[in-house]
């Protein structure tokens, strides 16, 4: 085929051309560490490459969301080991009045130490998070979530709902708890308790609930004592039923429970024997209750009997706070595992993502510098040629 | 005869094949040039004549060059223009998918602290990033289009001066033939060059005729030159969609008929109309698509939360309406309206609605594929692929109505918020409620585009769909420049010229003359022999 000296020139102009073009891309992929530098380089590996970054950046959220959660429940479990403490120290304070030893005086000045840490309590269970937020009011985490109302009681005005946050993908987790699941109630297992009013006027006094037989079918009802008849020849009768007479100690089996009572009811008196959560649940009842029992001078023997009867119920009722607080707690300490493993488990995925990430479009740099020297080779070979038959002409030997 | 008129007709043929020789010489790089070649023949045993200087073209292989190159053109054209979709969507830092994870994961931070000033404003300000970025998005787009648009109009200028040349060469090439006989080569290869350079721009179909000139005709058999006249043809606002520049034909009597983009099989029109309808309007489609189904997602979510003021959450994006435009040539004067009624159902293409004898046909843009339809005589509206086109009338047979549901949405996406109070993170009027904005962030794994496609799958589609095109392209433009580098090569190989080739002959035609001048010389000695006979 004859070639024409135009067709020469552009061959080796094109040649030139393409060769220079492949060591610029080589060149590019080097500088950017990319081996995909455009979508159409690969569109397939872009395409999942957006897809694995969206899971890269909701990994990444959840990762966030874990350290949000992580620094409430930090500041919880911090208030709520104060808050045990609190409870213990009235445990034995508690435990000192009971004494019967005590003079009113003495009892008093337990009373204010009592009075100092019910005060700090009603702070604790105020706490904010550092940024003018309530850690225990719920929701409403912009109130105090208990209030000091007019008598000196403290009333809970939270949110009872607390916030949920995602941390994985199929988990939302409470960032805390509220107020009213940690100052306000008993856990399930709470066993029943005696309560005898402190407005009774005679001298009887309580002992714990027995239980004898759970299977009773009124086991778990609540049952309320009132007393009559005389002084000489009391009597009782259990939620407004037929009057019993009652002869101290007397032995009270109801539900499948058994009280004992000792001393002697005035007429009009009652006992309640009710399960915890049926009760007073009020952590901060318990305290004004035991500082108004201690601050009250027990001179005559229904006073004592009020004395040690109130005295039982709080004990019991602290009892049963700390349980619940402890109980709050081990909730915590469970969500910090779980979130210790969300964060392996999470971080083994990132690790996994990026792997795969860089498989995509990452470049292999030694296959890159190697096809960088034969793209190189190629060009020097094209320009070589093209000076060796620039030279070939007829017209050089025509002279 | 003498000698003398042999050597005369010798030295005569040798100064002729010079010429040619050194026409070839000086020509060798000139576009459109073919190599020439001097025929010689016997004198009737009086020397030599020249019979003719031939031009080496053949029409065969240039009408297939001219095809392939057409061909390249279009496709080269086509690349071009998606490199500029691949370059913006390559970029990894102004791609969506960034922007959009960087607003869920502040939707995120929000659900943490709720109450958090700092958090909202994160809110905001990621959320007023990834609107503007949409925006720049879209107006990127909108440029592309609009430049198409100018293309457009500048290749019809192209077109209609290299037709009126041709025409006027056409004239000179008869006239020439009329005078002498024969037409002049430079002439004949300015014309072949012509319709060289036109079928790189349109698809063309040449006829010569007897007398010598070129017939030139659209691919439907509409002339383009008819031997010295040229038809123009006119670049102007579709009659379909006025934001869409169309070429028309102007016929004899000066009547525009809009050609439809199919026409164009080769050359870079046909790219321009390529791009357009393929990869422009279906990225700008699945761009809105994605920015309605988002803001009509956020927005119904957002709306039913309360905000840190209190108050109901209103709405967070604003997006552009639909818009429907009727055809110029309607008679029947029906003005109509359009809506869209459900996003699950709405599709990332606008939609030709025509009303025939037997009712409404609803097409697809980017398929051409029949759409379902519903006729509600009721409120005379049709429903269609998500939207529901209300009409003031009964249109004519024949009447065209245009709906695009999707191309005003991104150039008026806007945040309507400007306070991160103003987000509804709640459901209730508590400041530590995240509920809502828990129910936000959800909405990143929801599929709500189309009902089947989540925001960050819908945004990979639109790089597979960009990605997969550019690599079609860059493969069917190596195998067409493939195919045109050989046709280039074929060509050359009979009109190019081989300055080596030329060396030789310019040695040899010298030779040739120095031989006949010997021969003159030589008949000048003889005479001098006899002359001197005493």
């Amino acid at each position: 085929m004859r070639i024409s000296t135009l067709t020469i020139y552009n061959q080796h102009t094109s040649s030139m051309n393409k060769q220079q073009a492949d060591v610029m891309k080589v060149g590019q992929q080097i500088a950017s560490g990319k081996r995909v530098t455009t979508i159409s380089d690969d569109p397939q590996a872009m395409t999942q490459a957006v897809a694995l970054s969206q899971s890269q950046a909701v990994t990444q959220q959840f990762v966030d969301a874990r350290i949000g959660v992580r620094n409430s429940l930090g500041q919880e479990e911090s208030v709520l080991n104060s808050v045990t403490e609190i409870y213990s120290r009235a445990k034995t304070l508690m435990v000192q009045a009971a004494n019967g030893t005590l003079g009113d005086a003495d009892r008093a000045s337990v009373g204010s130490e009592l009075k100092s840490l019910y005060e700090s309590l009603v702070g604790l269970a105020n706490s904010g998070d550092g940024n003018g937020r309530y850690l225990f009011g719920g929701y409403q985490d912009d109130t105090a979530p208990f209030i000091r109302q007019p008598d000196g009681s403290v009333s809970f005005n939270g949110s009872t709902e607390i916030r949920e946050q995602r941390v994985d993908a199929d988990r939302l987790m409470p960032t805390g708890h509220t107020g009213d699941e940690i100052f306000r109630q008993v856990h399930s297992s709470a066993g029943y308790l005696v309560d005898a009013s402190p407005a009774n006027a005679g001298t009887m006094t309580f002992g714990a609930a027995e239980i004898l037989d759970p299977s009773d079918p009124q086991f778990g009802q609540a049952f309320d004592l009132s007393f009559g008849g005389t002084a000489a020849a009391p009597t009782y009768s259990v939620n407004g039923g037929a009057a019993v007479a009652y002869t101290a100690p007397q032995d009270i089996a109801v539900g499948g429970l058994r009280v004992r009572l000792e001393g002697q009811p005035a007429a009009g008196d009652t006992l309640r024997i009710a399960p915890a959560d049926q009760g007073n649940t009020d952590i901060f009842k318990t305290f004004e209750r035991a500082i108004a029992a201690l601050d009250t001078p027990a001179i005559t023997a229904s006073d004592k009997a009020n004395l040690r009867n109130s005295i039982h119920v709080v004990m019991n009722e602290l009892d049963n706070g700390l349980e619940n607080v402890l109980t709050v707690r081990a909730e915590v300490g469970a969500r910090f595992n779980e979130l210790d493993t969300l964060d392996a488990i999470s971080s083994n995925r990132m690790i996994g993502y990026k792997q795969a990430m860089s498989d995509l479009v990452d470049l292999n740099y030694v296959e890159a510098a190697s096809e960088y020297s034969m793209r190189m080779v190629g060009l020097q070979a094209a320009q070589q040629s093209f000076a060796k038959v620039k030279d070939l002409s007829l017209f050089n030997y025509l002279r | 005869m003498s000698i003398f008129s042999i050597g005369l007709s010798g030295l005569h043929a040798a100064q002729t094949a010079l010429h040619a020789t050194s026409g070839n010489i000086s020509n060798v790089y000139t576009p459109g040039y073919n190599r020439e070649v001097v025929l010689l023949g016997e004198n009737n045993g009086n020397g030599v004549k020249v019979n003719d200087v031939q031009r080496q073209f053949n029409q065969f292989v240039a009408t297939r060059l001219n095809a392939a190159s057409g061909s390249l053109a279009s496709l080269d054209t086509y690349g071009t223009q998606l490199r500029q979709i691949d370059n913006l969507l390559s970029d990894d830092q102004a791609g969506l998918a960034p922007l959009m994870q960087k607003f869920f994961s502040a939707l995120g931070q929000m659900a943490s602290n709720p109450g958090d000033p700092a958090a909202r404003q994160g809110v905001v300000g990621t959320a007023s990033t990834m609107v503007s970025q949409f925006s720049s998005f879209g107006n990127y787009l909108d440029d592309i289009g609009r430049g198409v648009n100018e293309q457009i109009a500048q290749e019809v200028t192209g077109i209609n001066s290299l037709t009126s040349q041709i025409a006027r060469l056409n004239d000179e090439i008869q006239l020439a033939r009329g005078s002498e006989g024969n037409a002049p080569n430079s002439l004949l290869n300015q014309r072949d060059n012509l319709v060289h350079e036109l079928s790189q721009r349109i698809d063309i179909r040449v006829n010569e005729q007897d007398s010598g000139s070129y017939t030139v005709a659209l691919g439907n058999g509409m002339p383009l030159v008819s031997s010295g006249t040229p038809y123009q043809l006119q670049a102007g606002a579709g009659q379909a969609d006025p934001t869409r520049t169309m070429v028309s034909y102007v016929d004899g009597s000066g009547n525009p008929r809009e050609l439809s983009e199919d026409h164009f099989k080769r050359g870079k029109l046909s790219g321009l109309f390529e791009f357009r309808s393929e990869s422009l309007d279906k990225m700008q489609n699945q761009l809105g698509q994605l920015a309605y189904s988002l803001a009509t997602a956020f927005n119904e979510v957002h709306q039913q939360g309360v905000d840190l003021n209190q108050q109901p959450g209103g709405a967070l994006f604003g997006i552009g309406d639909p818009s429907v435009f009727s055809h110029t040539r309607n008679t029947g004067g029906v003005e109509a309206a359009v809506s869209i009624t459900d996003t699950s159902a709405l599709m990332s293409t606008g939609f030709d609605i025509r009303y025939g004898d037997d009712g409404y046909t609803v097409t697809r843009r980017d398929n051409g594929k029949a759409v379902a339809v519903t006729f509600d005589a009721a409120t005379n509206s049709l429903s269609f692929g998500g939207v529901e086109l209300t009409l003031n009338g009964t249109p004519a047979s024949g009447d065209r109505f245009l709906v695009e549901p999707l191309n005003n949405v991104v150039s008026q996406f806007e945040l309507l918020i400007t306070e991160g109070s103003e987000l509804a993170a709640a459901q209730s009027n508590s400041t530590g409620d995240n509920r809502n904005a828990l129910a936000l962030l959800e909405l990143q794994n929801q599929r709500l585009v189309q009902g089947n496609a989540t925001f960050n799958q819908a945004y990979a589609g639109m790089i597979s769909t960009a990605g997969n095109q550019m690599s079609v392209v860059q493969a069917n433009l190596a195998a067409q420049q493939g195919l045109t580098d050989q046709l280039n090569a074929l060509q050359q190989s009979e009109s190019g010229v081989n300055l080596d080739e030329e060396a030789a002959n310019l040695i040899r035609y010298q030779q040739y003359y120095q031989a006949n001048a010997k021969v003159i010389e030589t008949g000048s000695t003889i005479l001098d022999t006899i002359l001197s006979l005493r």
